[in-house]
This record gives C-alpha cells, sequence and structure tokens, in this order.
C-alpha cells in the first residue's frame, strides 16, 4: 500500500489518466510527474499524492 | 472571475486544506455518515476487489469501512491535497487530488464507487454523476451519503434575513442543496440501474450560531459561494443573525438547532445481468387466467387478444 518514504503506489497509476483528455500518463519517477502528453500537461506528484489538478500542471512542449 | 460559476472552488480548497491541518472536533458528521454508508453496503453481498472514494477528507469512510465490506483496494480522492495527504498518512490507502467534475479515472475501472458528504460542492452533479457511471465497471455499485434536502435551512432563512436587515438586500450565501424529489431522476439522468434513493435528518444543538459557525469552519465547509457579500463588516451580520437564530430556533435549554439533511444515493452501472421491466405487450399469459376470473374489456384503444390466436401457449 502507500509508501511512507512518499512514493507514489504503483498500483494507483494503474487506475489514472489524464482529467482534461481521458488519455494516458506516463510516469516521470525522476521528476515525480505525470505527463499527459495529449494535453501537453505534467501534473505533479507530491509526497505521493499525484495532484490531478490542470491548474496546478506544468505546461510542456510537444517533443 | 468567471461568471455563472456558482463555487469558487479555489477557495473551497484553501478552507480544506486549512481544515485538513486541524483537529477532528467537527469530523462527527463525516464519522456519523461514514457508519451510515457501511452499514447500507453491508447490505450488499458483494465483493469489491476495486474501490473508490470521492471526497475521502481525513479518510472517516476508509476507517469505517469493516473488512465484511468486502473492498479490496481503495483509492481516495479530494479536491483538496491537504486533505489527501492527511487520508494517506492516516490509513495507508493511496489518495489522489483531483477536482470532482473533472476525474482523473479510467473508464470501467471500479467495482464500487463511495462518496461521504462531498458532492454538495459540485459545481454540474448530473456531469459528475454521468462521470462516476464511467469510472465503475459493468454492474458496479454507487453509494454516496450527499448533504441535500433542508440541511443548514435555519442558517439560510438567518442569515439572508440578518443581511437585508442590515444592509436592506441579500445574497445568497449557503451553497444551494439536492432535493431528495430530484434525487432519483438525477440517478436516472446519469445512467444509472436500479436506482434508490432515500434520506435520514439528523439535528444538531449548538449553544449559539457562532459555535454552529466554528464547527462549519473546522470543517472546511463554510459557503464557498462567489456571491458572498461585500461591504458588511461579519461582525455586525454575525452578531443580528446569531440573534434572529436563537429567536427562532431555540430549544427549551436555549441552545439552537441546526438540520441536516442526508441524502443516500445507489445505483448500478447498467450490464446485461439485471433485471430489466419487459417491453409493454409482451407478456405470455393473461391476468384473468391466473385469478380464473374472465377478462372484461376496459374500453381502450386496444382489444384484449382474442384468446383462440393467443402466442405463447
Amino acid at each position: 500500500m502507500a509508501d511512507p518514504a512518499g512514493d507514489i503506489d504503483p498500483k494507483l497509476l494503474e487506475f489514472l489518466v489524464c482529467p482534461v483528455t481521458h488519455g494516458p500518463l506516463d510516469y516521470d519517477a525522476e521528476r515525480q510527474e505525470l505527463i499527459s502528453r495529449q494535453a501537453g500537461l505534467a501534473y505533479p506528484i507530491r509526497d505521493g499524492i499525484p495532484i490531478m489538478l490542470p491548474d496546478e500542471a506544468r505546461e510542456i512542449k510537444a517533443d | 472571475m468567471e461568471t455563472g460559476q456558482l463555487f469558487d472552488i479555489p477557495l473551497l480548497r484553501r478552507r480544506r486544506d486549512r481544515a485538513a491541518m486541524r483537529d477532528d472536533r467537527a469530523e462527527f458528521l463525516f464519522e456519523e455518515a461514514a457508519d451510515r454508508l457501511c452499514d447500507r453496503l453491508l447490505d450488499v453481498s458483494r465483493q469489491f476487489p476495486s474501490a473508490l472514494e470521492i471526497g475521502c477528507r481525513k479518510g472517516a469512510l476508509a476507517r469505517a469501512l469493516p473488512p465484511k465490506a468486502g473492498v479490496a483496494h481503495l483509492i481516495g480522492c479530494d479536491v483538496s491535497a491537504g486533505m489527501a495527504r492527511t487520508a494517506r498518512a492516516r490509513t495507508d490507502q493511496p489518495t489522489v487530488a483531483t477536482d470532482i467534475d473533472l476525474l482523473p479515472f479510467k473508464e470501467g475501472a471500479f467495482d464500487l464507487v463511495l462518496s461521504n458528504l462531498a458532492l454538495h460542492w459540485v459545481e454540474d452533479l448530473p456531469g459528475a454523476l454521468i462521470q462516476v457511471n464511467r469510472a465503475l465497471k459493468p454492474d458496479g455499485l454507487f453509494l454516496a451519503a450527499v448533504l441535500g434536502g433542508d440541511t443548514l435551512a435555519e442558517l439560510r432563512a438567518v442569515m439572508v434575513e440578518a443581511e437585508s436587515r442590515v444592509r436592506g438586500g441579500a445574497a445568497i450565501r449557503v451553497a444551494p442543496t439536492l432535493a431528495l424529489q430530484d434525487a432519483g431522476a438525477l440517478m436516472q439522468r446519469a445512467g444509472f440501474a436500479l436506482p434508490v434513493v432515500d434520506f435520514d435528518r439528523v439535528t444538531i444543538t449548538y449553544d449559539t450560531l457562532f459555535h454552529l459557525a466554528a464547527d462549519l469552519r473546522a470543517m472546511g465547509e463554510t459557503a464557498a459561494l462567489i456571491d458572498s457579500p461585500r461591504g458588511i463588516p461579519p461582525r455586525v451580520l454575525f452578531q443580528e443573525a446569531a440573534r434572529i437564530y436563537a429567536e427562532r430556533h431555540a430549544g427549551p435549554d436555549g441552545r439552537i438547532t441546526a438540520t441536516v439533511d442526508i441524502v443516500y444515493l445507489h445505483g448500478w452501472a447498467p450490464d446485461a445481468s439485471q433485471p430489466k421491466p419487459l417491453r409493454p405487450g409482451s407478456a405470455k399469459h393473461r391476468l384473468a387466467d391466473a385469478l380464473g376470473s374472465v377478462e372484461h374489456a376496459a374500453g381502450d384503444r386496444t382489444a384484449p387478444p382474442d384468446p383462440a390466436n393467443r402466442q405463447g401457449h
């Protein structure tokens, strides 16, 4: 279950999609972000809690 | 500020973030509703391998769930990251911060979606329920307790009256609520099968309106309505309101009463295995035969079928 060290629960990742596009998310373990390429948004993970709020997401440029 | 928006969600988020840091003095209502939701869930003899709770606050429902309820893996979400953090620390369940009307979950992901007194802050409740339905597996269960009906009706009336006395006009200050008589239609509109709604009334007593307001603040439940009044010193308004409240709603012991109506929503994501009403006219047997009686035409336009030509026997 939840890791006290603040890592995201791996099972949780199976359930999450981008709230804006309902498209898939890529987990960036180093930056602690969930990236929605379709929406061009990176959602932060703070203390193991994904913050799935478009307002709080970082805008990213398409590759 | 966008026009036409009922709730100031960033303000609500800040208030709930603050409430997440406070003690649990005012969590009694959520704990009570959590117990009542658990009772309802125990009536359903099923296993729920994966479940979602919308509006997990500090994890009251996750902590109240008995093992018998059959919930194996529960994910909590809340509009407030502070609440999500507190719930995760207390319950060991994974949690997510999210807007309720922009749910970040896969379609058909959950066997069960629960919500404990959180949906009254949703701007578009029908839209949110449609999203809940989509997040459920076919034949998945949605079970929610929603603040509705006459919740805080006394406070609403008193605040409007106090404001109009103080400045000769009033704005709506307490969030509108779900009426029980609308709840069934709402569930049907959102596509739930076999919807059932019911409600419980809880009466809470307080010394004064100030004590009630302190609890609402501790809950993070003070109105986050965009139309909050400007230009009135809150102290003047609340003193007038407290006076009117005591005048109208005090019991013999001098304590004021506050009504809370909890509306329970219960419905299933549609599935072919569920019982459905038959098409009109698809009956294979005549009621008159079953009753050993003679069928008489009631004068309706569709004549009763001629017994000689009946099919299906």
